[in-house]
């Protein structure tokens, strides 16, 4: 496909689209908006116990002696585990597979046995008959700890006699992406421009912390009631407990908020743990302190870009050089690393690349998934050295991204050939066009625009051999039912699912229900991660969809005499297109069909590419599915004195290929919009010897509604993606591009930049007096 | 020994005794007691997922005791839900889209039906200000804005005929 | 989770009083729950102010504000005199947290809470505000600007409430203004907060109060830069030595939010500004413009 064969703006649909790309209201809606809808911690069991996790205080040390005795004696103190009670098990931290593939170990300790490595690591559970009996049972624990040295820069870890937080050398992962010749594409460069660009730790602030029940049934199965992105974890409880992978169950619940906080394992092998031990319910909800120590952080990443350029502005060569803090362990580390070597050029045609990328371990907590991913710190550093580089040649910053960017039919730096439209272009004409023209600079106050575009993959990472399951039913009174693994964290996942079956089936959204998250009863789907749910899972529910939708209107040519091409299903009736009085309802479509024997349901999977590993030398190879591109514009105002800078206008344009349900497009890019601003502007966790020193949103500020701008979607179609309906995934790229877009705004507005984020009021000041003083 | 007392309280419309030790929060009172609409986000007054009303007023029930409400009424999101006449703020967060994973909803709801009752014609200063003590991190608080402004404008039309 | 404590609810002065001793006042709980909470404070007897009616009282006679103590921020926020009663009042409560905690956050508990990021103390200062403490022993009065002795120490007695604040409504002729520089807009923690006054008498200034907010131990007015305006016109020239002279009376500490450096810088910044609106605002009315 090229450009040539689908015009900007919009491809023409190929089908009538009657639920699909319609605003409809989100089938989970309802129940959030009158507040009846449950979530992990709004669930009881009678009897059940309410747990507490004790934690180490302090980043790195040695456990010397932990004596729970006075707790356990306590009346009402049911059970506290150590890792003295517990089999010598390990806990995995990997991406769970779907064919349990071999994978990196990852494995890392349930509870401190002696060393601790990062601060808040589980020292002990606590599981009691009140919430105010655990608290007592906390403090009654005694412990002595031992301060171990420990390494809290990625560069100090890297030093000889450093201390070794992952064997054997702290390098816990590394790649290389190697393309064409840069030395000869430096020879031939106009101008070397290299600058090296940081950024920090942040939260991902999810409103709902942690929480789950677990049980023990009748079965001997553990059951556990979860707020997770991923129900997949049941297999890695299993392996931690000792038990078959058949006797664990986990119900996600409606989750309030991921972000990729809620990726990994976070409170469900503690609750299976006491659950078998105590043989009661029990509860464990995380604190908002234990939030902010107790799940892995969006890795820190310092990012040199070393750019050659003809004074035309055409790109000629690139090296990057990336290293991420992967703190005290794995967990997604090399995935994270590998994502943004892949991304790091961005979305711009660069014939001579080099990078080289490693993820370096310390005694800082482990950071592991956030939105973006990787990608989303790479956009930091190539959307502000565009700028940079427009700046040094005196070219206009847009000009510059038009003569590099990537073409549709182009490669990606992986070489791998992108399939779907690449309209990054045409999304930074659409965004800068609606922020209009810029304001006039105040006294003090100057204003700037920024534009940041972006390569984001969706679907995972396609060696994973990732597939998804999904089950479309109707039942006899025309009724449709879906059943799949997804897990729902609020962009709508299980809503997009009823409105492709709904779209297929010839009904409402109102008639189609949707029963999700359950990794026993529902088909599983995959992890809510990646930017594939709507893919993945999206393309399964098509396919059964699909196949359902078939057989049903094979039945109804017979029942109809009509031809098999000559029917459509729509407003629960299937009738003949050319002569619509010749219908039935779907109503008795399903029960004659039902008496006459037809199949009724369809369980389908869906697989994505799959494919090798890349060149461990070259780097070379196709790395994900496919990709969104778009572009987040900016305006902004700089308060030069102060520092103190305010978002007028933010403006995400994405070309989404389809949206299956434009207001909750527009959901993403507006949550994104401020995610980003945060990321920008204000969120920063700050550690001291690895101690996190404040755990709360008093101290970690994301944006409130008074810090909001004035935000625009402009949804871009191109059909092209590997979704249904042709559609690309939004709920990362919607992130990705907004902080670069503001840091590049602030250094159009003060003329100089800020390498690090968050760009603070006190560094703009900075910035500005050093400039002034140069 | 934690002294527990019976505090009489009216919650949304109905006359209540709820049995409460000193320590405990209307935020755990109210969970324990049920009431799960009312959520718990980071229990020092930082996120209003808590918020409730009392005698019509927001507060954090995470920074409320349970003695303290006694005698008084309290709202929650579910006293909004009228079976009769649900307020319009929930068909018009609905209607826009407004509610993401639904987390922050209940909060913002409260303090939104509050902030209307006091300015039936709010700007987008005034909404602002009226929620900033509510952390939404889906949503970018766009559409919840759209929403309260079409909420207002629904009051506004229903009492213009009085 | 709190841990247990005794909780008195008076219903009057006098009960409350009474209950003081060897009691802990428990006024909008903002800050007290959290530190309970976090085990930064301890309690083993509370005593909630939030029945006494006669706390929240405003009223507005003879040119005097008289506002109880547990007045809250949302009070000052609804009263519809006070955006000319209490201009910086008003413009701080606009900014102060969030609605629910404004909705407790008393005044008496913000000027208590000895934080020298005390959001409504700048304001009151620069309105010269007065206290009035009563104990079963009986009233007395205190100057806001005496009431700190030190970081987080004031001088209330333990058994002291602070029933009212009051102070004199700026009049024609005076300008009252603040600004919180904070590192988001909406309920932060306050990285410097300036609050001043300015009288117009003719063309020169009389009675400037510079009242700044966690640039010390305590919150302060900066009384030697007032000084350079008192009786003086503020020319540009002379605004900026006395913003300057208040950067140099301020001693800010290097915090999470920000360091003191910035924070000296943020005080002249913002007390030109302030001093500069303020000046501007009441010549032009003088102008009649």
């Amino acid at each position: 496909m090229t450009d040539q064969e689908t015009p900007y703006r919009q491809a023409e649909a190929n089908v009538v689209l009657r639920q699909v790309g319609k605003p409809l209201e989100r089938t989970d809606a309802k129940g959030k908006a009158t507040g009846r809808t449950r979530y992990a911690g709004d669930y009881t069991m009678p009897g059940m116990l309410h747990a507490k996790v004790l934690r180490s205080d302090i980043a790195s040390g040695r456990l010397k002696h932990l004596d729970a005795s006075k707790a356990r004696a306590l009346p009402g103190v049911v059970s506290v585990l150590t890792a003295q009670d517990l089999p010598d098990r390990l806990a995995a931290t990997d991406m769970p597979g779907q064919t349990g593939q071999k994978r990196a170990s990852t494995d890392r300790q349930i509870l401190v046995r002696e060393i601790i490595r990062h601060h808040g690591e589980p020292l002990a559970l606590i599981a009691a008959e009140t919430p105010a009996l655990a608290d007592q049972a906390f403090d009654l624990i005694e412990y002595e700890i031992e301060p171990l040295p420990g390494v809290y820069e990625t560069d100090a870890a890297l030093e000889p006699g450093a201390p070794i937080v992952t064997e054997p050398d702290n390098v816990v992962g590394e790649y290389k992406i190697r393309k064409g010749d840069t030395e000869k594409g430096f020879a031939g460069a106009d101008h070397i421009i290299e600058n090296t660009f940081h950024t920090q730790f942040i939260e991902h602030a999810f409103l709902e912390p942690e929480v789950g029940l677990a049980w023990v049934d009748e079965n001997g199965v553990v059951n556990i009631r979860m707020s997770t992105q991923v129900i997949e974890h049941f297999r890695f409880i299993a392996d931690a407990l000792g038990v078959p992978h058949n006797k664990v169950r986990i119900l996600g619940a409606m989750v309030g908020g991921g972000f990729g906080g809620k990726e990994d394992i976070t409170v469900e092998l503690y609750l299976a743990l006491l659950a078998q031990t105590t043989r009661r319910p029990v509860r464990l909800a995380y604190t908002r302190e234990d939030s902010f120590v107790g799940h892995g952080k969006r890795h820190p990443f310092s990012v040199t870009h070393k750019t050659g350029v003809t004074k035309d502005g055409k790109i000629t060569a690139l090296e990057v050089t990336i290293s991420a803090d992967s703190g005290a362990y794995v967990f997604l580390s090399p995935y994270v690393l590998l994502y943004c070597a892949v991304a790091a050029p961005g979305p711009y045609r660069v014939e001579n690349l080099k990078i080289d990328a490693a993820a370096i371990a310390t005694n800082n907590m482990y950071t592991s998934a956030f939105r973006g991913f990787g990608a989303a710190q790479a956009c930091v550093a190539y959307e502000a050295q565009m700028d940079e580089i427009a700046k040094t040649l005196g070219i206009d910053r847009f000009e510059f991204r038009r003569r590099n960017f990537m073409r549709t039919g182009d490669k990606t730096a992986t070489g791998q050939v992108v399939e779907s439209a690449i309209w990054a272009d045409e999304c930074m004409t659409q965004a800068l066009e609606a922020l209009g023209e810029k304001a006039a600079d105040k006294g003090p106050v100057k204003i700037g625009r920024g534009v940041a575009t972006y390569q984001q993959s969706y679907g995972r990472i396609t060696w994973f051999h990732d597939t998804s399951e999904a089950w479309v039913g109707i039942e006899v009174d025309g009724t449709v039912i879906v059943r799949s693994g997804v897990t729902d964290i609020g962009a709508g996942q299980a809503s997009a699912l009823g409105q492709i079956a709904a779209e297929l089936l010839g009904v409402g959204l109102d008639d189609v229900v949707i029963y999700n998250s359950d990794s026993a009863v529902t088909p599983l789907a995959g992890t809510t991660t990646a930017t594939r749910a709507l893919y993945m899972t999206g393309r399964a529910v098509h396919t059964a969809s699909t196949n359902l939708r078939e057989r049903l209107v094979a039945f109804a040519a017979q029942e109809l005499d009509a031809q098999f091409d000559e029917i459509d299903l729509a407003n629960g009736q299937a009738f003949v297109i050319d002569d619509p009085s010749k219908s039935m309802t779907l109503k008795d479509l399903a029960s004659r069909g039902a008496s006459e024997g037809l199949e009724r349901s369809e369980l389908a999977m869906f697989r994505a590419p799959f494919t090798d590993p890349i060149d461990p030398e070259t780097g070379q190879g196709p790395v994900f599915p496919d990709f969104t591109y778009g572009c987040h514009a900016v305006d902004v105002a700089v308060d030069t004195e102060t520092g103190e800078v305010t978002v007028l206008k933010s403006v995400g344009a994405h070309d989404i290929g389809q949206a299956i349900n434009p207001q909750a497009v527009e959901g993403q890019i507006e949550g994104g919009a401020l995610m980003g601003q945060g990321y920008a502007l204000s969120e920063e966790l700050i550690y001291q010897e690895g101690k996190l020193v404040s755990p709360s949103f008093s101290e970690y500020l994301i944006p409130t509604s008074m810090d909001m701008p004035d935000i625009q979607c402009i949804i871009l179609e191109s059909r092209s993606g590997l979704g249904p309906f042709g559609a690309k995934g939004i709920g990362e790229p919607s992130l990705t591009p907004v902080a670069p877009a503001i840091a590049n705004a602030i250094a159009d507005a003060i003329g100089t930049r800020v390498f690090d984020l968050p760009i603070t009021p006190e560094k703009i000041v900075r910035a500005l007096r050093e400039a002034d003083s140069i | 020994m934690s002294l527990e007392k019976a505090v009489s309280v009216t919650i949304n419309g109905v006359a209540r005794q709820l049995s409460a030790p000193a320590n405990e929060t209307l935020l755990d009172c109210l969970r324990r007691h049920g009431h799960f609409e009312v959520k718990s986000g980071c229990e020092k007054g930082d996120c209003g997922a808590c918020a409730v009303q009392i005698d019509g007023e927001p507060v954090d029930s995470c920074l409320t005791l349970t003695w303290m409400v006694e005698g008084r009424s309290v709202t929650t999101l579910e006293g909004l839900n009228d079976a009769d006449s649900p307020h319009p703020l929930i068909a018009a967060f609905l209607e826009q889209g407004a509610v993401q994973c639904g987390y922050c909803t209940p909060g913002i709801m409260i303090a939104a039906e509050a902030m209307l009752r006091e300015t039936p014609d709010p700007t987008d200063e005034d909404i602002a200000i009226a929620l900033s003590g509510n952390l939404c991190r889906c949503t970018g608080y766009t559409k919840i804005f759209t929403a309260v402004k079409q909420a207002a404008e629904v009051l506004r039309a229903g009492d213009g005929n009085d | 989770m709190l841990r247990e404590f005794e909780l008195d609810l008076p219903n009057d002065l006098q009960e409350t009083l009474a209950c003081l001793p060897g009691g802990t006042p428990l006024a909008g709980g903002t800050n007290l729950l959290v530190d309970l909470r976090a085990r930064r404070e301890s309690a083993e007897r509370l005593v909630w102010l939030g029945n006494i009616d006669a706390f929240r009282k405003i009223s507005i006679e003879d040119g005097r504000v008289n506002i109880g103590g547990g007045t809250t921020v949302g009070d000052i926020l609804r009263h519809s005199d006070m955006p000319t009663a209490a201009p910086s009042l008003d413009a701080c409560a606009r900014v102060f947290g969030g609605q629910m905690v404004r909705n407790r956050a008393t005044i008496a508990g913000n000027v208590c809470s000895g934080s020298p990021a005390a959001d409504m103390v700048p304001p009151l200062l620069s309105l010269d505000a007065e206290l009035c403490l009563a104990s079963a022993a009986g009233m007395r009065s205190i100057p806001l600007d005496e009431f700190y002795s030190g970081f987080k120490k004031n001088k209330r007695n333990r058994d002291e409430l602070i029933t009212g604040l009051s102070w004199a409504a700026p009049g024609p002729n005076t300008a009252n203004r603040f600004y919180k520089l904070a590192r988001r807009k909406g309920d932060a923690i306050t990285v410097v907060g300036v609050a001043v006054t300015v009288t117009r008498d003719g063309d020169k200034c009389s009675d400037a109060r510079i009242a700044l907010g966690a640039v010390g131990p305590t919150v302060f007015r900066a009384k030697e830069a007032e000084a350079m305006l008192n009786g003086e016109t503020p020319t540009t020239e002379l605004i900026d030595t006395a913003a300057q002279k208040a950067m140099d009376q301020s001693s800010p500490i290097d915090d999470l939010r920000a360091s003191g450096d910035y924070r000296r810088q943020m005080v002249q910044v913002l007390t030109r500004r302030l001093l500069t609106e303020a000046w501007q605002a009441l010549g032009e009315k003088e102008s009649g413009r």
